[in-house]
């Protein structure tokens, strides 16, 4: 096989598809880090963002791209409501009790989606777009898009982390809340934040699976898997983590047509999380062990 | 004296819930991927079946004047919803028989393991997978729709005929994929075609480029796709024209969606062709597609006049049956073997009247005259669409 269509049928689709797993996976392994449990709803909630800017992009007519901050705002209050109304109160039950709760909330986001959006299949724009060449490579601009928008929100999600007042408080509650309490952070306001952020990168994670194929009721259901893995190949708590990990299960999923049958590739992300789980579970980068 | 009231009263308010019970309304369920990957189908198959049901009460009732309900569940075109779904209805509402479920895979997992067992009669009107034709049933389960097993021999055939000699096949990996693809393939290879990559895909993902870059590799133009329109079968057909892998492309029923239309635009779609089951002209399809569009639906919708068919027919074995769900299946098969005095689409008083007389009767379906062989299987006749203007338009029929 030429090299050039292995990069333009293999490696890129799975570049662009690693880059929407690793916005879900960075979510994901914030609510591990900080909150200490497993959110099931993050997928439903990216399909929430999703359809949001679309009903931004139908009422307004304006372009994906201006609906998207739009979305993100929804599902930023959205998350921090969902944790006021049912995380919070359950907050000092087992873990278990919460992560169960999540799965709910999951289906409650869902029904919401399907209320008022429908069941059917949406686009934000009709029609198709083939993708241009650069030097050999097709690559369509809403896939670059994808790419560089995943670098730069995770980019500033990192600085503000590292360099911040508020960014260091939610990894000193990571490290241990009650210290962190202690020394002054207020849990509540961190927990809030932390939300804040998730809806954020769970919008974007789903505007950019809807802009690149379509929009569907389960769109973030059947991420959920591929996510997790991400975030737990990665080391669970380190956003960084969570990239490396995107892109490795997205590029894996992709490659893996060449060695095993077609009907197989979902089960990649599973054996990757299955094997991670058994060799190294601090994953990548050493991160928390659940 | 107050505990003999008491008696009374409650022997009383016994005897008149179960006269209650006995006036109730007849209810049957009506199963369909409301949500999932024929969303966009299934709202007009399910406003057909509704309105045999309508016709049935507007035209006296059943069993003696009552009134024949739907009760409307969601199976979201996969096993487990429809498990579910079905036994809420069977169970819970307590149906006489179930109309559906749509796709294969619910038909399969809802007759194994609720409707056989239950002993209630189900009917699918879009259920096409070979596989239910070998399900042991006891004879409870129905389609008005052939099998795939014609459709994929007669769109392997037609393609040949059409020139097609070279394809690359890829299907959903369920029951209605894989039965219609491999069907597809036997008589592919059989007559002188050539199968030049065949895979199955997982439904839900959102990149399919590597799979049709593999299927690709084998150097065919023409890509056959088995999968659902308003699902992975549009992720599909939209990744396989935008990077150009293949040039044409032919579907089978389950991409003849309206979806595919509206979210890639007719303009990219001319080098695409989807067959599906077409009713033969007749008084019967006539009839129904007046009365389909008297209350607003569009008879040319896919499905809609074998949903409709299912739904009449349930009517008319249930009154045959007299309502007992276990006489359902032997009625079902009697009410249209090709014997007796016919009986059109809406034409309800003149069955009732003709089963009270104790007569034979012969439904002539709106889809196809409906003579059900010993599986429960129909015989059909297929078209092959293209898309024209906004909507798809029969090209020819399938041989």
């Amino acid at each position: 096989m030429p090299f050039m269509e292995f990069v333009n049928f293999y490696l890129m689709p799975g570049i662009v598809l690693g880059s929407i797993y690793a916005l879900g996976a960075v979510g994901i392994t914030l609510v591990f880090g900080i909150l200490r449990f497993a959110h099931l709803a993050h997928g439903d909630l990216a399909t929430l963002g999703a359809f949001a800017a679309l009903g931004v992009v139908t009422i307004f007519g304006v372009s994906p791209w201006v609906a998207l901050p739009v979305a993100m705002v929804v599902c930023a209050f959205m998350a921090i409501g969902i944790d006021k109304l049912f995380y919070d109160y359950l907050s000092e039950r087992p873990k278990i009790i919460v992560v169960m709760s999540s799965l709910g909330i999951a289906l409650m986001l869902r029904a919401v989606v399907q209320v008022v959006w429908g069941v059917d299949t949406e686009t934000y724009t009709r029609g198709i777009v083939r993708p241009d060449d650069y030097w050999g490579i097709r690559i369509r601009d809403r896939e670059i898009y994808t790419i560089i928008a995943m670098f730069v929100i995770v980019g500033v999600l990192w600085a503000f982390l590292q360099k911040t007042k508020w960014g260091k408080a939610m990894r000193a509650m990571s490290d241990n809340p009650d210290l962190a309490l202690l020394s002054g952070v207020d849990n509540r306001k961190i927990t809030m934040l932390t939300w804040g952020i998730v809806g954020i990168l769970c919008a974007a994670s789903g505007f950019f699976l809807g802009i690149n194929t379509e929009l569907k009721p389960l769109m973030g259901w059947t991420m959920l898997l591929p996510m997790f893995a991400a975030a737990i190949l990665g080391g669970v708590g380190r956003v960084e983590g969570a990239v490396i990990g995107g892109l490795i299960v997205g590029i894996a999923e992709e490659t893996s047509v060449l060695f095993i049958p077609g009907e197989y590739k979902a089960a990649m992300a599973f054996a990757i999380l299955l094997l991670i789980l058994l060799v190294r579970p601090t994953g990548l980068l050493k991160g928390k062990v659940l | 004296m107050l505990k003999k009231i008491a008696l009374a009263a409650g022997l009383f308010s016994a005897t008149a819930l179960a006269s209650n019970a006995v006036q109730a309304d007849v209810k049957v369920g009506l199963l369909g991927g409301i949500s999932g990957p024929i969303a966009a189908m299934a709202p007009p198959m399910l406003d057909s079946a509704k309105l045999a049901i309508q016709q049935v009460n507007e035209q006296g009732g059943i069993l003696g004047g009552q009134k024949l309900e739907a009760v409307v569940g969601d199976s979201a075109c996969n096993p487990q919803n429809g498990v579910d779904s079905a036994t809420k209805l069977v169970n819970i509402e307590q149906v006489a028989g179930l109309i559906g479920p749509h796709c294969s895979g619910s038909v399969l997992a809802v007759a194994n393991s609720v409707t056989v067992p239950a002993g209630i009669t189900l009917i699918t009107p879009s259920g096409t997978s070979p596989e239910i034709t070998g399900l042991e049933d006891k004879g409870q389960v129905f389609r008005t729709v052939p099998s795939d097993d014609f459709q994929g021999r007669s769109l392997a055939r037609t393609l040949l005929n059409l020139g097609t000699k070279k394809v690359a096949v890829a299907y959903l990996n369920n029951d209605y994929g894989s039965g219609l693809a491999n069907a597809f393939k036997v008589e592919f290879e059989a007559n002188g075609g050539e199968i030049a990559g065949y895979s199955a895909h997982e439904e839900g993902k959102a990149s399919y480029r590597s799979n049709l870059a593999e299927l690709s590799r084998g150097g065919a133009d023409t890509l056959v796709i088995f999968d659902y329109g308003d699902g992975t079968g549009l992720t599909i057909l939209r990744q396989a024209l935008e990077n150009g892998f293949f040039t044409n492309f032919v579907g089978g029923d389950g991409m003849k969606s309206d979806a595919i239309i509206r979210e890639l635009g007719a303009e990219n779609l001319t080098t695409f062709i989807a067959s599906s089951p077409v009713g033969e002209k007749s008084n019967s399809l006539e009839l129904f597609n007046e009365a389909y569009k008297s209350v607003g639906g569009n008879p040319d919708a896919i499905f809609v006049s074998n949903s409709y068919d299912a739904a009449f027919l349930m009517a008319l074995a249930l009154e045959k049956a007299g309502g007992e769900a276990a006489k359902v299946s032997e009625a079902m098969a009697a009410v249209s073997n090709g014997q007796g005095e016919a009986v059109l689409p809406g034409e309800w008083k003149k069955a009732v009247e003709l089963i009270a007389a104790g007569k034979d009767i012969d439904y002539k379906g709106a889809s196809g005259d409906l003579n059900f062989d010993n599986a429960g299987d129909v015989p059909g006749s297929y078209g092959l669409f293209k898309v024209e203007g906004d909507a798809f338009a029969l090209q020819q029929a399938l041989n």
